[in-house]
C-alpha cells in the first residue's frame, strides 16, 4: 500500500459527529422568509389563469411573471421553465411559490391559490411516447453478416425501474438578493452549474451571482441538476422579497415525489452467436426521460456507450432514445445510465450461456475485453483490464465454484439458495470531450505567508470525502501536515470553476490538477510570501479524440472495474429473498484513502443491491409517483445485507493522482445483475426486470414448478 | 385551556376523559404521523397502573401503556409475543410505542394485535362509570372502527397463556427491519396424547380487520393427526374461501397465496401432512 | 394554548412554554436551536432526529412535548460533552464511518444505546440496534466496526 493510501481522520469528521456542522436547514430562521411551492395536480394541462387570494402583510406570490431574466433553467438544453407559464408537463411541475414568514400560514394559504387548467392528454407509459428528446445511433463491424451467419439468435427485452437517491438530507437552498447581486447557498453538488443557471434566469452578469455550497447531506447525483432548478425559483422569490433572504427546504415527501430519479429503461437486445461466441449485438435502449430534458442526453450517452458491457463483441449496433413522458423529469443518479445497460448485457450473457449449457461465468470470461482492444466507440482500452484477476479474488472469497455447484443440485425444504456473479466497468470521468471542450477545469492553490495552503476549487464534499482526499494530495506534494492544508466549502466568489462534482471525476481529474499545482508551488515556494498558483485541465496525450456526433473515439480515458458475487436465500412460501452475503473486488486505481474508498465501495454496493430488489418506485396511471416516503420507498437498513466484503484491486492510472481513477459510481453500476443471477439459480427461471419483488419471486417459483411437472 | 394532560393515576385520567374531548396519547408513534397542533392529548404514558405486567393463573394481564421494549425485556412475556414485537419497526419506535396504542390505532397490520387475536385475548376498557372486558374480536368492528366509548380508556389486555407455547409466526415485510407487514400470520396448535387439543390461526394485514375464524379451526380440534391430515384439504379450502385480501403495494393474489402457503406450512410443521 | 412543560434538556432544567402537542423535534431545533437533531422524514422512518429520553432512544419527530414532561432529554449536543461520546467519536473516526454526516448524530446516539444495553455486543445486536437509523452513504459496515472498536476502547464505560 502506498503511504498516500493510509487513512487519516476526515477533515469534516468532528463537526459532523458532534452535530455542530451546519446544513442549510440549520441556519437561524431569524428574518428569513420561507417559500412553499404550488405544483401542478395534472400530468399535462394548459394554464388558463392563476388567481391569488388576498395575502396577509408580509406574504407574496411568485410566478413566471416575476422572473427577471429568461424563464428557463440552464442545464443542457434549457427547456425546463423556472415556473410554468403556458403548460404544465407533469404532476408536480412548479407553478408558483408562496413566500412569507410563517410556514403554517403558508400551508393554510397555498390551497387558496386558484389555478385554472385545461387538462390535456398525458403520456404516462414510455411505450406510448411520441416525443423523442434524444436519438443516438452508433456501431461497428458487419451486423448483417453476423446475423446471417449466426448459429443462434437471441432476442430479449429488459426493464428497469426508477431509483430514488434517498440522500438523508432533503433538498434545500437559501437565496438573498442584495445590492444588485444574488447569493444562493445550500445543499448542492455543482456550485457553478447553479451559478450558470442563475445568471440566465436572473438576467445578471456572472459577477453579480454568488453561489455557496453548504455542508451537504448526500447527493448521489440527486443534487447535480436539481439545485439549479430550485435555485432559480428561490432566487426569483428573493428578488421580489426586497432584501430578505428566502429559504426553501423540502420535506421528504416533496423531495421523493418531485425531484429527479434514475431513468426507468427498456432495453431490447438481439445477439448473434456463432461457434459458442457472441459475434454481434444489436441494442435498442429506451430511457424514460420524464417531462423535460434536464440531463437525459448525457445520461443516455453513458448508458449506450456501455451497451456491450465488458465484452468484446465484433459487430455492434446501438440505438438509444430518451423519450418524453408526462412524469417527473429523471436525471443523474450514481452510475448515470450505465446500471440500466449493464443489467441488460449481464443478464443476456447469463441467458445465452445457460441456453448453450455453459456456466455463465466461464462464458463471460471467454468474451472479456483486454488491454488494447477496441471499445464500443472505436476507442481503446489503453490500460490493463484486471477483470480475470478480480474474478479470481471474488471466487476465492466467496467459495463461488463450490456454492454454485451445490445450489445447482435439487434443494428441499422451504428455502432455495443461489449464488451469482457480475462483471462491469465504469468509464472514469466525463463522457467524451466534455472535460476538454465544456468544463475546462481551473483550480488554484493559495499559500499564506505563514506557510498554510488553501485549495481553491469548486468540488463539493457530499460525504465522499473530497475535502480530505484533495488536502492529502496537496499536503503530500508540499510535505506539509494535513492540518496546514485547508479546503472550505466552495464559494464562487472565491474559487475558480474546477467543474462539477459528478461523473467520479473530482479526485481523478481535479485531484491531479491540484497535484500538479502543488508541484509547481513547491518549485516556486518562497518563505513568508503570499503566493498563488493556477492549473488548467489538459487532456492526456494518449486519448483518441471523441466526437459525440459519431460516437467515435475514447469516451473515457480509463476505466474502473468491478466484480461482485451475491448469495441469496429465497423463502418459497413468501418469495421473500434475503442476501446472505456479498463479495466484491473493485479497481479504482490507487486509493487516496483506504477507509474513504472502502466506504464508497460498500455504500455504493448496498445502493446497487437495493436497486435490484427492495427499492420499488412507480408512477400510477395518472403519472404520480406513489412511493413518496421512507415507509413506502424501502432502502436497506443495517439488517438487510449483514455480510458485505469488499476488496480493492489496484491497477494504477498514470494520469490520475498517484494512480487514482474514478471511484464513487463504480460499486453501484453492476451489482443488480449479480443479485439477479443468484436469484435465477435459486428460482430456476429467467429474470428480465428489476426491481424484482417477493411477489415476482413467488410467480417464478410457481412457473418453474409447473415446468418441472 | 391547555392541550395536554399528564395524569399520574388512572382515576385522574378517567376523570379528564369523562370531562372533555381528549386524544389518549400512549406512545405517540401513530398519532404523531399526522400531528394536529390543536389536539388535546391525554398522556397516559406515566400512569403506573397502565404499565403493569401480572400473571394470574392462566391469564397474563398486560397494562395498555406497556411499551414494546418493556415487554421484550420482561420474563413473563410469552415467546410468540416477543417474536412478533421484536420485528416491529426498530428500537426507537419500540421504546415509545405501546400495545394499547397498537390496538387503538385500529389497523389490521398491527403486529402485536395479531398475537392478541390468535390468543383470543380480551380487552379491559375503563371509564369513571365502570369497566367492560370484551373479546378483542368483538372490539374491532371494522377498519379503524372500535367499540370504544368517548369516556373510556383501553387499560389492559388480558392474554390467556394456556395455548401459547406451541406457535408458528411469520411476518412478511419488504425488508428485515423497519417494515410494515404485508402479510402477518400466527398459528397455535397443541397436540396432546395424539389429539389436537387446540388450534387457532390469525391473518394480519390482508383485510380491514385481522382475520380470526375459530369456526373454521374447529374442524381440526379433537382430531388425531392422521384424521387431521385427511381433513387438511377441506380445512385449507375453507380458508381459501374466506381469505379475500385487499390490494395494496402487493397484489391481492399474492397476499392470498402467501396466506395459504403459510397456513399449510403451519399444518405441515405440526405433522399434518 | 400555552402551557409550561418542565423537563431536563442536556442536563439543565428547562421549562417549555408552548403547546403540549408540539413536536419535540421542532422544539429542539427551533426553540432551543439544537440543530444537531436532524429532520430526515418527519415520520419515524429514518432515525436522523434520534434523541435520548431518559436514556432510551426515541425519534423526536414522533414525540409530543407533553410526553417529555419531567423527563430527561439528551441530544447530540449534550451527549457530545461526555466521555462515552469521545470514545465513540474516535472509533467512528478510526474507520471513517462519517460520510455525509446527516444520519450521524442519530447514529451515534443509537450506538450509545447499543453499548448501554450490550457493553460487549455481537454484530447482530449492533445491527439490530441500528436498524431504525437509515444511512444511505456507508453501507453500515464502517458504523458497525466503529461500535465494535468503541466497545473495546471504552472498556468499563458502559
Amino acid at each position: 500500500m502506498k503511504p498516500i493510501s493510509q487513512s487519516v481522520i476526515k477533515k469534516d469528521h468532528l463537526a459532523k459527529a458532534s452535530g455542530s456542522a451546519i446544513y442549510v436547514a440549520d441556519y437561524d430562521p431569524g428574518q428569513m422568509l420561507q417559500g412553499l411551492i404550488l405544483r401542478s395536480p395534472h400530468a399535462h394541462a394548459r394554464i388558463l389563469s392563476i388567481e391569488y387570494p388576498e395575502l396577509p402583510k408580509g406574504y407574496f406570490a411568485v410566478d413566471y411573471r416575476d422572473v427577471p431574466g429568461i424563464n428557463e433553467v440552464h442545464i443542457v438544453k434549457d427547456d425546463t421553465p423556472v415556473y410554468a407559464n403556458t403548460t404544465v408537463e407533469y404532476i408536480g411541475d412548479p407553478v408558483m411559490m408562496l413566500v412569507g414568514p410563517d410556514e403554517r400560514e403558508l400551508k393554510r394559504l397555498l390551497p387558496q391559490v386558484k389555478v385554472e387548467y385545461e387538462v390535456l392528454p398525458p403520456v404516462i407509459d414510455v411505450r406510448d411516447g411520441d416525443t423523442v428528446f434524444f436519438d443516438y445511433h452508433f456501431g461497428k463491424g458487419d451486423m448483417d453478416a453476423a446475423l446471417a451467419q449466426a448459429d443462434q439468435i437471441f432476442e430479449e427485452t429488459f426493464e428497469t425501474g426508477y431509483q430514488e437517491q434517498a440522500y438523508l438530507e432533503p433538498q434545500g437552498l437559501i437565496a438573498d438578493f442584495n445590492q444588485g447581486k444574488i447569493t444562493v447557498r445550500g445543499s448542492m453538488q455543482c456550485p457553478y452549474y447553479v451559478h450558470g443557471a442563475l445568471a440566465k434566469a436572473m438576467g445578471l452578469p456572472p459577477d453579480k451571482v454568488r453561489v455557496i455550497q453548504d455542508v451537504t447531506g448526500g447527493g448521489f447525483g440527486g443534487k447535480e441538476d436539481y439545485p439549479s432548478i430550485l435555485a432559480c425559483q428561490v432566487a426569483v422569490a428573493a428578488y421580489k422579497a426586497q432584501g430578505k433572504p428566502v429559504r426553501v427546504i423540502f420535506g421528504r415527501r416533496e423531495d421523493m415525489e418531485f425531484t429527479s430519479k434514475r431513468h426507468p429503461s427498456l432495453c431490447t437486445y438481439k445477439a448473434a452467436v456463432k461457434n459458442g461466441r457472441v459475434t454481434a449485438l444489436d441494442a435498442k435502449v429506451i430511457f424514460n426521460a420524464g417531462a423535460y430534458t434536464t440531463l437525459s442526453a448525457v445520461v443516455l450517452q453513458r448508458g449506450i456507450i456501455a451497451a456491450s458491457g465488458v465484452y468484446d463483441i465484433p459487430a455492434l449496433k446501438v440505438h438509444g432514445q430518451a423519450v418524453k413522458t408526462n412524469t417527473v423529469p429523471n436525471g443523474a443518479y450514481r452510475g448515470f445510465g450505465a446500471p440500466q445497460t449493464f443489467f441488460a448485457i449481464e443478464m443476456l450473457m447469463e441467458h445465452i450461456a445457460k441456453a448453450s449449457g455453459e456456466e455463465p461465468l466461464a462464458f463471460k470470461l471467454r468474451h472479456l475485453v483486454r488491454q488494447g482492444d477496441e471499445t464500443s466507440t472505436g476507442g481503446r482500452y489503453h490500460f490493463p483490464v484486471p477483470l480475470p484477476a478480480m474474478v479470481e479474488e471474488v471466487r476465492q472469497m466467496s467459495d463461488f465454484d463450490q456454492k454454485r455447484r451445490l445450489y445447482a443440485q435439487p434443494q428441499s425444504g422451504t428455502t432455495r439458495r443461489g449464488i451469482g456473479i457480475s462483471l462491469w466497468f465504469h468509464g472514469a470521468g466525463f463522457t467524451g470531450s466534455g472535460e476538454r471542450d465544456i468544463i475546462k477545469a481551473v483550480c488554484r492553490l493559495h499559500k499564506f505567508p505563514d506557510g498554510r495552503v488553501e485549495i481553491l476549487a469548486s468540488q463539493s464534499d457530499i460525504g465522499q470525502g473530497i475535502k480530505t482526499t484533495l488536502c492529502k494530495i496537496v499536503a503530500n506534494e508540499l510535505n506539509l501536515l494535513l492540518d496546514q492544508v485547508s479546503y472550505d466549502n466552495p464559494d464562487t466568489d472565491r474559487v475558480p470553476d474546477s467543474g462539477p462534482t459528478v461523473a467520479s471525476r473530482s479526485l481523478m481529474t481535479v485531484g491531479e490538477l491540484l497535484r500538479r499545482a502543488a508541484i509547481r508551488l513547491r518549485s516556486q515556494w518562497q518563505e513568508g510570501k503570499d503566493q498563488t498558483v493556477e492549473e488548467h485541465f489538459k487532456e492526456p496525450d494518449f486519448v483518441i479524440p471523441f466526437y459525440i456526433d459519431k460516437f467515435q473515439g475514447d469516451a473515457y480515458p480509463t476505466y474502473a472495474w468491478g466484480v461482485c458475487a451475491v448469495e441469496v436465500q429465497v423463502d418459497t412460501l413468501t418469495g421473500f429473498n434475503e442476501i446472505l452475503s456479498t463479495w466484491a473486488s473493485f479497481d479504482v486505481g490507487t486509493p487516496i484513502d483506504l477507509n474513504i474508498v472502502t466506504g464508497q465501495m460498500e455504500g455504493g454496493l448496498l445502493q446497487g443491491l437495493g436497486y435490484a430488489s427492495m427499492e420499488q418506485m412507480a408512477a400510477d396511471s395518472k403519472g404520480r409517483i406513489r412511493n413518496n416516503s421512507f415507509s413506502d420507498y424501502i432502502i436497506p437498513t443495517s439488517m438487510d445485507v449483514p455480510l458485505m466484503k469488499v476488496k480493492l484491486h489496484v491497477e494504477p492510472y498514470p494520469d490520475g493522482p498517484y494512480g487514482a481513477k474514478g471511484a464513487g459510481e463504480l460499486p453501484l453500476v453492476g451489482a443488480a445483475p449479480a443479485y439477479m443471477s443468484a436469484l435465477e439459480q435459486a428460482l430456476s427461471g429467467p429474470i428480465y426486470h428489476i426491481p424484482f419483488s417477493a411477489e415476482d419471486a413467488l410467480k417464478l417459483i410457481k412457473q418453474s414448478r409447473r415446468a418441472e411437472a | 385551556m391547555v392541550n395536554g394532560f399528564s395524569p399520574a393515576t388512572l382515576k385522574e385520567a378517567l376523570e379528564i376523559r369523562a370531562r372533555q374531548q381528549v386524544i389518549p396519547y400512549a406512545g405517540g408513534t401513530d398519532l404523531m404521523l399526522n400531528p394536529n397542533p390543536d389536539a388535546v392529548y391525554l398522556f397516559v404514558n406515566q400512569i403506573a397502573e397502565m404499565k403493569r405486567i401480572v400473571q394470574k393463573d392462566e391469564l397474563l394481564h398486560l397494562g395498555a401503556a406497556c411499551t414494546y421494549t418493556q415487554l421484550l425485556e420482561h420474563p413473563l412475556t410469552p415467546a410468540i409475543l416477543k417474536e412478533a414485537i421484536a420485528l416491529i419497526a426498530a428500537p426507537a419506535i419500540r421504546n415509545e410505542g405501546t400495545i394499547g396504542g397498537n390496538i387503538a390505532n385500529g389497523s389490521a397490520k398491527a403486529d402485536s394485535v395479531l398475537i392478541f387475536f390468535v390468543a383470543d385475548a380480551s380487552i379491559r376498557l375503563s371509564s369513571l362509570s365502570g369497566e367492560r372486558v370484551i373479546p378483542i374480536k368483538a372490539f374491532y368492528q371494522d377498519r379503524k372502527r372500535l367499540d370504544l366509548h368517548d369516556d373510556e380508556l383501553i387499560t389492559e389486555i388480558i392474554l390467556p397463556t394456556q395455548w401459547l407455547e406451541h406457535y408458528y409466526y411469520k411476518k412478511v415485510g419488504a425488508r428485515k427491519a423497519l417494515a410494515i407487514s404485508r402479510v402477518d400470520f400466527a398459528g397455535l396448535m397443541t397436540v396432546k396424547d395424539g389429539r389436537i387439543k387446540h388450534c387457532a390461526t390469525a391473518f394480519g394485514a390482508i383485510s380491514g380487520v385481522i382475520l380470526r375464524r375459530p369456526d373454521l379451526d374447529e374442524l381440526l380440534i379433537g382430531q388425531t393427526l392422521a384424521e387431521a391430515s385427511r381433513l387438511k384439504a377441506a380445512y385449507l379450502a375453507s380458508y381459501a374461501e374466506v381469505i379475500a385480501p385487499i390490494k395494496g403495494r402487493v397484489s391481492a393474489e399474492y397476499r392470498k397465496e402467501v396466506c395459504l402457503n403459510l397456513l399449510e406450512d403451519f399444518l405441515n410443521s405440526n405433522g399434518i401432512r | 394554548m400555552n402551557q409550561r412543560i418542565a423537563f431536563k434538556l442536556n442536563g439543565q432544567s428547562v421549562v417549555y412554554e408552548g403547546s403540549a402537542a408540539d413536536r419535540l423535534l421542532d422544539v429542539l431545533r427551533q426553540t432551543y436551536r439544537l440543530t444537531g437533531v436532524k429532520c430526515g422524514c418527519n415520520e419515524g422512518e429514518c432515525g436522523a432526529c434520534s434523541v435520548l429520553i431518559d436514556g432510551h432512544l426515541a425519534n423526536s419527530c414522533m414525540v409530543a412535548m407533553g410526553r417529555v414532561a419531567n423527563c430527561e432529554v439528551t441530544t447530540i449536543e449534550g451527549f457530545s460533552q461526555t466521555k462515552r461520546f469521545e470514545v465513540l467519536e474516535r472509533a467512528y473516526a478510526a474507520v471513517s464511518a462519517v460520510q455525509c454526516g446527516y444520519c450521524i448524530p442519530g447514529m451515534i446516539l443509537a450506538s450509545e444505546c447499543v453499548l448501554a444495553r450490550h457493553p460487549h455486543p455481537t454484530e447482530t445486536e449492533i445491527r439490530s440496534g441500528l436498524s431504525g437509523n437509515l444511512c444511505r452513504c456507508t453501507g453500515y459496515n464502517a458504523i458497525v466496526q466503529a461500535i465494535q472498536i468503541a466497545a473495546r476502547e471504552g472498556e468499563g464505560l458502559w
